[in-house]
C-alpha cells in the first residue's frame, strides 16, 4: 500500500516537472544563436538581442504583461539628487553571456564588451554635443581652418596618464601612426578621419615612413593637413583616442593588441585606473587622484560580467549598482523592482525590410540597379507592402512599445537630422489593395493570390534571420499581413536563416531572396553613404539613382559643414527614400538601464554634461 | 599493458589527421568567416577584404590547412581573429577554469553517487531506496540549466551563501590563499549543479549492478562461508557492480573537460564550453580547430583511460 501511494506521488511530481519544462523549453534554444549581436556597437545586428527563459510568453499573440512603454517617459539621468557620500565603490554589471575579450585599449579592441570596460578607465580626447558634433571640452581642442584644409589640435596642459607620464600631443599622433601602420592588426584606419589626411595612404601602403600631413609643432600642438575637409570629420571622424607611446615602447605594432600592456596593465587618462584584471570576468579600478578634471568622487569602480539570465537578480539584491547591456525584453517582467530606477534612451539602430532591386557588379565594384528586371522593381508594389504592415502594433505586441514604428532611414537617434515631417505610408490594408489593383496586380487565376500585371504568378521570397523568441512570429506576422492584401510571400528556404548564412545569401544576391529583414546600427556620423552609396557592398538592395547619390555626396561635401545646409540635404534624402523605397524602415528601438537608487550623477544621455561625467559619479550610502 | 597503451596512442594519430581535415572542409563549407560578424557601415568593405586577404581567409581550404599544419609543427597554433591573441593563450585562460570545475564535479559525482547507489542497491525496495530512486528519476527529468538557475537563485541570491558568478572574486591577487579559497567558493554552486544532476546515471548503474550481483552464486557462497555482511558488500558485490561505472569513467571525465555550456553561461564562468560554441558561431576557426583537435585527443585518451581502469577493476578482461 505504501508503495502504491509513493508511486502516485512520483507520478504527480513528474507531471509537475514536465509542465515546468514545457513552460521553460522555449527560451533555451535561442541562447546559442544570438551572440552574433555582441559585435561592435555599430555593427550589423541580429533582429533580436539575447533573450532568456522568462520571456517566452512575449512570442504569443499577447505579451506577458500587456503594458506598453514609451522610452520618452523614462529619464536619462538618475533622479537621486542627494549629496554623494565620501568615497564608496560603484559596482557595474556588464550583462553578457560571453566573457569579455580583454583587448583593453580603444585603439585595438573589437567587441562591445571590451569597449564598455575601456570606457571606465580611458576617455576620448574630444567631447560631443547632442548632434554628435565634436566639441572642445575634452583633453584636446581642435580648430578647423577651411582656407588651407588644416586642423590644429591643441592639448590642454597638465594631463597625465595613469602611470604619471604626461600626455603629449605625440600620443595622439601616435594613435594615427599605429592604426595606419601596414602591420596594424585590425580594420580601423579606413574611414575619412584617416584617409583624408595627406600622405596617409602612402604611409599605410608602406611607401612612406611617416604621415606627411601630420606636423607636430610642440608638446601640446599638432597641425594636420587634409586633402578635403568633410563634415564627417567633426562628427566622429577625427580619431578620438590617444595611445601612450611610452607604455608600448619596444612592442611591435602587430603584437600590441595581445601585449600585456593592453591585456594586463592597461592605462588611460580617465578618472579611474585599472588595479587588476581577471581575464574575461572582472576589472577592479580605483580612483586616479591626478585626473585632469578633478579628483573623482568614488574610491573606485568594479566591473564584472553578469549572465543575462541572472542580471535582474543581481540588480535586485544590490550586488551590482547598474547593468550595462541589460536585456531590454526582460524589462516588462522586472520593472517593479524595488530600489532600482530605470533609465532609457534611444538606440542608434533600425530594423528594415529590404527589396532586391539589382545585383552587385564585382568587376566595376558598384551596384547594377535593374529594377525593371526584378520582382520587386515596381515602387507601387513596395508601397502597397508598406501599407500592409502595422508596425505600431508590432512594437506594442512584441516589444511592449520599446520598439516602435520607424519612418525614415535617419533615426531619431540623430535627433537634429531625423526628418519628422516626412509622410510615410500608414497601416491601411484597403489602400494597399487599391494600390495593387491600380497597378495591375490582380488575381486572374482565382487562387487567392495576385498575379503580376503581365499575368505571371507572383511569389515573393522573404529571407529572415533566426535569433530570439520574436523572430519567427514576427516573420509570420508580416507574411500574414501581406497575404491579406493578396500577395504570396514565402520564407526563403521555408524557415528562418542563421545569421552568417543570411548575410551570405543577401550579400551574394542569392536569387532565392527577393525581400529580407535586416537591421543596421548607425554610428555617430549621420552620413548614410556607407549603406546606400552606389559603390559600397553594404548597399544590399543594390539601389542607385543619380538623385540619391548626389544628395549623399553633397551631404558629406565641404559645403555641408554648415549644419543647416546639411540638415536640408538629408531631409531631402529622407523624403526621397520614402518615395523610392529601396528599403522600408520598420522599427526604431530603445534600450533600458537599471540603476540602483543610491547612485548619483549617472546618466546615459550622450550629450556632454560636466555633472554626469564619470569622475562625478557617486553613491549616497556606502554598502558594507 | 604498455604495448597496448602505445598501440592505442599510435592509432590516435591518423584519427586526429582525419578529424582535422574533416573539420577544415566543413569549416570552409560554412557560410561566413571570422570577419563577417564585423559588418559595419563605418568600415569600408575594401578594408575588410584587405584584412581577409592578409589573414589568408580567401585561400581554398587545402592551402589554409597546409599553412596551419606547417605552423603547428613549428609550435604555432595560430592566432584568434576574434580575441586578437594566440589561440593557445585564449584556450589556456579557460582551460584551468574548466579543469577545476570538472575536477570538483567529478569528485562530487562519485563521492555522492557511489554511496547512494550502494545503499539503494543493498536495501532495494525499502523506503530509502524509493527516495533515492525517486531522486534519480527527478534528476533524469530535470534539465541542467533549470536546476542551475534554481540553485543559483536559492543559494546565490536569496540566501547569499555563495557568489553568483565568475570564477574568482575581482581583485584578489593570484597565488594567495585568498585566491584559492575564493576559487573554491566560486566553484561550489556550479559543480553542485553539475554533480547533483550528473550523478543519477552512476546511482542507477550501481543500484542495478548491485541488485543483480547480490543474487549471484558467489555471493551466496560468500555468505554461506560466513563472511560479514559489510564485507560481502564492500568487497565482493561492490567490486563486481562497479564495472559499468568504471567503463564510463574515462568518458565522463572527458565530457566534463569539454565544458558545460549551460552551467558556464548561467554562472558567467569562463570555461571551454562557451569558448567552443562562441568560436563556431563567430567563425573563429583558428580557435575552433584547435579545440576540436583537443577534444578529439581527449576522447581518445578517455576511451583509453576507461579501458585501463576496467582492466584494473576486472582482471577477467585484462588484455594480454
Amino acid at each position: 500500500m505504501a508503495k502504491y501511494s509513493w508511486s502516485k506521488l512520483m507520478f504527480f511530481t513528474m507531471l509537475i516537472m514536465v509542465l515546468a519544462l514545457a513552460a521553460c523549453g522555449g527560451g533555451s534554444s535561442e541562447e546559442e544563436t544570438t551572440e552574433e549581436a555582441s559585435g561592435d556597437a555599430s555593427s550589423e545586428e541580429t533582429t533580436e538581442e539575447s533573450t532568456e527563459e522568462e520571456t517566452e510568453e512575449g512570442s504569443g499573440e499577447d505579451s506577458a504583461s500587456g503594458d506598453v512603454y514609451n522610452y520618452e517617459d523614462f529619464g536619462m539621468t538618475v533622479s537621486n539628487e542627494g549629496e554623494p557620500a565620501e568615497g564608496g565603490t560603484l559596482n557595474v554589471g556588464l550583462s553578457s553571456d560571453t566573457p569579455f575579450e580583454g583587448t583593453l585599449n580603444f585603439n585595438f579592441y573589437q567587441g562591445n564588451p571590451d569597449f564598455e570596460v575601456i570606457s571606465l578607465f580611458d576617455e576620448p580626447v574630444f567631447t560631443m554635443d547632442e548632434n554628435f558634433q565634436y566639441t572642445n571640452d575634452g583633453a584636446v581642442e581642435f580648430e578647423v581652418n577651411e582656407d588651407d584644409n588644416t586642423v590644429t589640435f591643441t592639448l590642454k596642459e597638465g594631463i597625465t596618464w595613469h602611470d604619471g607620464e604626461p600626455l603629449t600631443i605625440q600620443d595622439y599622433v601616435y594613435a594615427y601612426e599605429v592604426i595606419g601602420h601596414p602591420e596594424y592588426p585590425g580594420i580601423r584606419g579606413a574611414t575619412d578621419g584617416f584617409t583624408l589626411i595627406e600622405g596617409y595612404n602612402e604611409y599605410k601602403e608602406g611607401d612612406a615612413d611617416s604621415i606627411s600631413g601630420i606636423e607636430v609643432v610642440d608638446e601640446q600642438t599638432a597641425v594636420f593637413t587634409y586633402t578635403e575637409l568633410a563634415p564627417s570629420l567633426t562628427a566622429g571622424g577625427f580619431w578620438a583616442y590617444a595611445l601612450p607611446e611610452h607604455h608600448y615602447e619596444g612592442v611591435e605594432v602587430a603584437d600590441m593588441a595581445e601585449a600585456p600592456q593592453t591585456r594586463e596593465n592597461p592605462i588611460g587618462i580617465g578618472p579611474y585606473q585599472v588595479d587588476s584584471v581577471t581575464p574575461g570576468e572582472a576589472v577592479v579600478m580605483s580612483k586616479f587622484e591626478d585626473y585632469w578634471r578633478g579628483e573623482p568622487n568614488l574610491d573606485g569602480v568594479t566591473l564584472s560580467v553578469v549572465s543575462p539570465s541572472s542580471v535582474a537578480n543581481a540588480m535586485e539584491t544590490g550586488e551590482i549598482d547598474l547593468a550595462i547591456n541589460f536585456p531590454t525584453d526582460q524589462y516588462p517582467d522586472v520593472e517593479g523592482m524595488e530600489g532600482v530606477e530605470w533609465l532609457a534612451n534611444i538606440e542608434g539602430a533600425y530594423t528594415y525590410i529590404g527589396f532586391k532591386l539589382g545585383e552587385w557588379n564585382e568587376e566595376e565594384g558598384r551596384v547594377n540597379y535593374t529594377p525593371e528586371e526584378m520582382k520587386m522593381g515596381d515602387p507601387e508594389l513596395r508601397r502597397a507592402m508598406w501599407h500592409a504592415m502595422d508596425n505600431d502594433a508590432i512594437g506594442e505586441r512584441f516589444y511592449n512599445g520599446l520598439r516602435w514604428k520607424a519612418t525614415t532611414l535617419i533615426t531619431p537617434y540623430h535627433a537634429d537630422w531625423h526628418n519628422e515631417e516626412v509622410e510615410v505610408p500608414e497601416y491601411d490594408p484597403d489602400q494597399a489593395k487599391q494600390i495593387l489593383d491600380e497597378a495591375g496586380y490582380e488575381d486572374t487565376d482565382g487562387d487567392g493570390f495576385r498575379e503580376t500585371p503581365e499575368g505571371e504568378p507572383l511569389e515573393i521570397n522573404f529571407a529572415s534571420m533566426s535569433g530570439g523568441d520574436t523572430a519567427e512570429p514576427l516573420a509570420n506576422y508580416y507574411i500574414q499581413a501581406w497575404k491579406e492584401i493578396g500577395l504570396n510571400v514565402q520564407l526563403t528556404n521555408g524557415r528562418l536563416i542563421e545569421f552568417n548564412t543570411f548575410y551570405d545569401m543577401v550579400e551574394n544576391d542569392d536569387p532565392a531572396v527577393d525581400i529580407y529583414q535586416g537591421a543596421w546600427g548607425v554610428g555617430s556620423d549621420v552620413d548614410p553613404y556607407g549603406l546606400y552609396g552606389p559603390d559600397v557592398p553594404f548597399n544590399y538592395p543594390r539601389y542607385e539613382t543619380e538623385e540619391s547619390t548626389q544628395l549623399m555626396e553633397q551631404g558629406n561635401s565641404p559645403d555641408a559643414f554648415d549644419v543647416e545646409t546639411r540638415q536640408e540635404i538629408y531631409n531631402e534624402w529622407q523624403e526621397l527614400m520614402v518615395e523610392e523605397m529601396p528599403v522600408v524602415p520598420t522599427l526604431y528601438r530603445a534600450y533600458v538601464v537599471p540603476v540602483n537608487e543610491r547612485v548619483v550623477n549617472y546618466s546615459i544621455d550622450l550629450e556632454y554634461n560636466e555633472e554626469t561625467l564619470p569622475y562625478n559619479w557617486g553613491v549616497t550610502e556606502t554598502q558594507e | 599493458m604498455l604495448k597496448f597503451t602505445i598501440r592505442r596512442l599510435l592509432i590516435t594519430f591518423p584519427q586526429l589527421v582525419v578529424l582535422s581535415v574533416l573539420v577544415f572542409i566543413m569549416g570552409s563549407l560554412m557560410p561566413g568567416d571570422a570577419l563577417s560578424g564585423l559588418i559595419d557601415p563605418n568600415i569600408p568593405a575594401e578594408a575588410i577584404q584587405a584584412r581577409r586577404e592578409a589573414l589568408g581567409l580567401n585561400n581554398p581550404w587545402y592551402i589554409q590547412y597546409r599553412d596551419w599544419v606547417f605552423a603547428m609543427f613549428q609550435g604555432d597554433f595560430g592566432t584568434s581573429i576574434f580575441h586578437q591573441r594566440p589561440v593557445m593563450d585564449v584556450i589556456g585562460d579557460r582551460l584551468m577554469n574548466t579543469v577545476w570545475l570538472s575536477l570538483f564535479s567529478t569528485v562530487l559525482i562519485y563521492l555522492l553517487g557511489l554511496p547512494l547507489g550502494l545503499v539503494s542497491g543493498r536495501y532495494n525496495d525499502s523506503l530509502l531506496d524509493n527516495a533515492i530512486t525517486g531522486y534519480t528519476y527527478l534528476g533524469f527529468a530535470t534539465p541542467q540549466f533549470i536546476f542551475g538557475l534554481v540553485i543559483l537563485w536559492v543559494f546565490g541570491y536569496n540566501l547569499g551563501w555563495f557568489p553568483t558568478g565568475g570564477s574568482v572574486a575581482p581583485g584578489v591577487a593570484p597565488g594567495s590563499l585568498d585566491y584559492v579559497l575564493s576559487k573554491i567558493n566560486h566553484l561550489v554552486l556550479p559543480s553542485f549543479a553539475i554533480a547533483l544532476i550528473g550523478l543519477v546515471g552512476t546511482v542507477q548503474y550501481l543500484r542495478s549492478g548491485i541488485i543483480e550481483t547480490k543474487q549471484k552464486d558467489f555471493i551466496i557462497l560468500a555468505r554461506a562461508k560466513g563472511v560479514k555482511e559489510s564485507a560481502v558488500y564492500n568487497r565482493h558485490v561492490f567490486r563486481n557492480s562497479i564495472l559499468p561505472i568504471a567503463a564510463f569513467f574515462g568518458y565522463e571525465v572527458v565530457a566534463l573537460l569539454g565544458g558545460s555550456i549551460f552551467i558556464e553561461m548561467i554562472y558567467s564562468y569562463p570555461g571551454m564550453g562557451r569558448l567552443f560554441l562562441d568560436s563556431i558561431s563567430t567563425r573563429d576557426f583558428s580557435v575552433a580547430n584547435v579545440l576540436i583537435l583537443l577534444y578529439g585527443f581527449m576522447a581518445i585518451v578517455g576511451a583509453l583511460l576507461s579501458d585501463i581502469i576496467l582492466s584494473i577493476v576486472d582482471p577477467r578482461i585484462r588484455i594480454k
